[in-house]
């Protein structure tokens, strides 16, 4: 990895993840998206050290915005204004942006060690599961999902639904009988699954952005970067001045990452409201407290290492940037899951060093820079957005060099803001598109092995997790019920 | 009906679609389930849980209509949705032109006309900014994908370019 074939796309990934991060509007998921065709010339370490170096930067990215001008330039950022913000107004922009990006490199590294340490362990575990616990595992990551949303559950199971249907398109896994392709070729492999999810989304994210635009939005003003020179010592012994609240949010970053589909604005949310409750002075979180940016940030880089465990211990995504790293992985013919550590070891040692090299290059890029970014931020949309669009189009159609793809994109476009405006999760639809040609892969194989059904049930590991669907979704009954009084459903801006 | 409503009808229309379709695929003697078994499970769910969301909407408008008097909805936030639809309409017109007109100049277009939809320029100045940038877009794009990344870009049918 210290070679210079990957330190370069890592320092650039890193690099361009903190502009897309710091952008409010573009979302670490449409900055990977946007990366996404760079990739493909590329050697598949140098790709995901690429996507690394992304997913690193963005995470810190929303941080300056958000601290500088009070806008989260992602949506797990939203916490990092609530306290950035206010101490920025109180003269201290440095302090306010260090802090943030500090936090952000402890917590990073301190879930790169989870990182390291968890895979094998876990890939190891699953390496005893035979067909019956894979699919009880994949329905359990299904309910889950579709629970936690915050939508209403009967759309969430219902988004989960409809992105299994998408994976019945095309032929059969045993005897490769064509279903649902009215006769098209091109259907016959199913509906390609990048393009797919580059389409729903881009567009969904996009176009509700363009919908809210009015004359104002469409050009910006210049912002002037504020001075941010601070001593990095004092902010350093700051944030370690308080190892309990670094690492319970390190904690919480994890855990919420290595849930499935979840994603970062759950966990900096989650930790923001640990570290008010777990304070001493509860009062003076949201006028600047360093607590506040320290529990956000360093939960939001920790959940990527926790992200990163789930897509490689099982290959199940932890959110929509591991959604699109696995599309990513299988171009490049790695099949992700409890094999990919003992098949591919250069590859994942390779992630796991990448994953440790972008903190500090993201620490030496903010400082080498921060404030330029600031500049950045000011791009007009009329530019950004028809450019974004152009990247989305290149990315759909470079993977086989056909324009069957950009229709598709197209198609899922459409279907995705249309979701969006139907008030449907994503998370649980970009799932099931993921996992439902394993989902009935492994149900075929359990069925072929043995015929008996009970054995989904009676098999410990696959009954527990069965269990645990239904307990998950009888949870999420209870807590929408509990929710239900408190506050109207309001339409939800997409977490993306 | 609202929008749960409307969901729920499109899902169940598409999954009883599908499941009318299903009954088409053809069976094998050597396998014990046949390639319609996994589809119709998950149609089967999406059309009963498009049934519970279908229903649960017509339950809530009835049981919100007797409680119209409760108070009136706070006004919904603007929305420009026919930036939105001008949005699609041009994205849709250059996957069109893309094969017949090749990637440089249908993206050249592209760039030019969603521009002038998202931000209509004033003035001659601003249309020579609009296709300056129009075309470092694509000239750039069309350098580092085709010349350094080995990404074939359309060549046009109608222009050969």
């Amino acid at each position: 990895m210290l070679h210079l074939k990957y330190l370069v796309p890592l320092f650039l990934g890193t690099l361009v993840g903190l502009i897309g991060g710091a952008l409010p509007g573009v979302t670490i998921t449409m900055t990977i998206i946007i990366v996404l065709p760079f990739t493909f010339g590329l050697d598949p370490l140098q790709g995901l050290a690429t996507m690394t170096g992304v997913y690193v930067g963005g995470s810190a990215g929303g941080a300056i915005t958000a601290a500088l001008i009070g806008i989260p330039g992602t949506p797990s950022a939203i916490t990092t204004t609530f306290d950035g913000f206010p101490m920025t107004q109180k003269g201290q922009p440095g302090r306010a942006v260090w802090l943030g990006i500090w936090s952000s490199f402890l917590g990073g590294l301190l879930g790169g060690v989870f990182l390291i340490g968890a895979t094998g362990p876990l890939a190891a575990i699953a390496l005893e599961f035979g067909p019956w616990e894979y699919f009880s595992l994949f329905v359990f990551a299904l309910s889950m999902v579709a629970g936690l949303t915050e939508a209403s559950l009967l759309k969430g199971l219902l988004s989960g639904a409809i992105g299994l249907a998408i994976t019945i398109i095309g032929s059969d896994p045993i005897m490769s009988v064509p279903r649902f392709t009215l006769g098209t070729e091109f259907l016959r492999n199913g509906f390609p699954f990048l393009p797919v999810l580059i389409g729903i989304f881009a567009f969904a994210q996009l176009m509700t952005d363009i919908e809210k635009m009015s004359a104002a939005d469409r050009t910006s003003a210049p912002i002037k970067a504020p001075p941010l020179t601070v001593s990095h010592l004092k902010v350093l012994w700051e944030i370690l001045s308080r190892p309990f609240l670094l690492l319970w949010s390190t904690l919480v970053g994890i855990v919420i990452g290595v849930l499935p589909a979840i994603g970062g604005s759950a966990a900096t949310v989650m930790a923001y409201d640990q570290a008010k409750k777990f304070s001493r002075h509860p009062e003076r979180f949201g006028k600047g407290n360093p607590e506040g940016i320290i529990a956000s940030e360093a939960s939001c880089n920790a959940n990527v290492g926790g992200s990163l465990v789930t897509i490689m211990a099982f290959g199940i995504p932890g959110d929509a940037v591991t959604a699109v790293m696995l599309g990513a992985m299988t171009i490049h013919g790695i099949q992700s899951g409890p094999l990919f550590v003992s098949q591919h070891p250069q590859i994942a040692y390779g992630i796991y060093a990448a994953y440790l090299l972008a903190h500090p290059l993201m620490v030496l890029i903010c400082a080498l820079g921060a404030g330029l970014f600031l500049r950045v931020v000011t791009v007009p949309k009329s530019i950004l957005i028809p450019n974004v669009l152009v990247l989305c189009v290149i990315g759909a159609y470079a993977l086989n060099n056909i324009m069957d793809d950009v229709v598709v994109l197209l198609l899922f476009g459409l279907i995705g803001y249309a979701l969006v405006k139907l008030r449907f999760p994503l998370a649980p639809l970009i799932l099931g598109l993921i996992l439902g040609d394993q989902i009935e892969v492994n149900l075929l194989r359990a069925i072929m092995s043995d015929a008996n059904p009970w054995l989904f049930v009676t098999r410990p590991i696959s009954g527990l997790l069965l269990a645990l669907s239904v307990a998950s979704v009888i949870f999420a009954l209870w807590q929408h019920r509990r929710q239900k009084g408190r506050a109207k459903e309001v339409e939800q801006e997409p977490d993306f | 009906m609202s929008r749960d409503g409307i969901a729920g009808l499109i899902c169940l229309a598409l999954s009883i679609g599908l499941l009318v379709l299903s009954r088409g695929l053809p069976q094998s003697s050597f396998v014990p389930v046949g390639p319609d078994f996994y589809p119709r499970i998950v149609l089967v769910i999406m059309a009963v849980l498009s049934v519970m969301l279908l229903a649960s909407d017509l339950w809530r408008q009835r049981t919100q209509s007797a409680d119209a008097d409760a108070g009136a909805e706070p006004a919904p936030e603007k929305r420009n949705y026919r930036l939105v639809g001008l949005t699609f309409a041009v994205f849709a017109g250059y996957v069109v032109l893309l094969p017949l007109l090749g990637y440089r100049l249908a993206t050249f277009l592209f760039m030019v006309v969603l521009q002038a939809v998202i931000d209509p320029p004033r003035g001659a100045r601003r249309w020579v900014m609009v296709m300056v940038s129009a075309f470092a877009s694509a000239a750039i794009t069309y350098a580092i994908f085709d010349h350094y990344l080995s990404v074939l870009l359309p060549r046009g049918h109608w222009t050969g370019w």
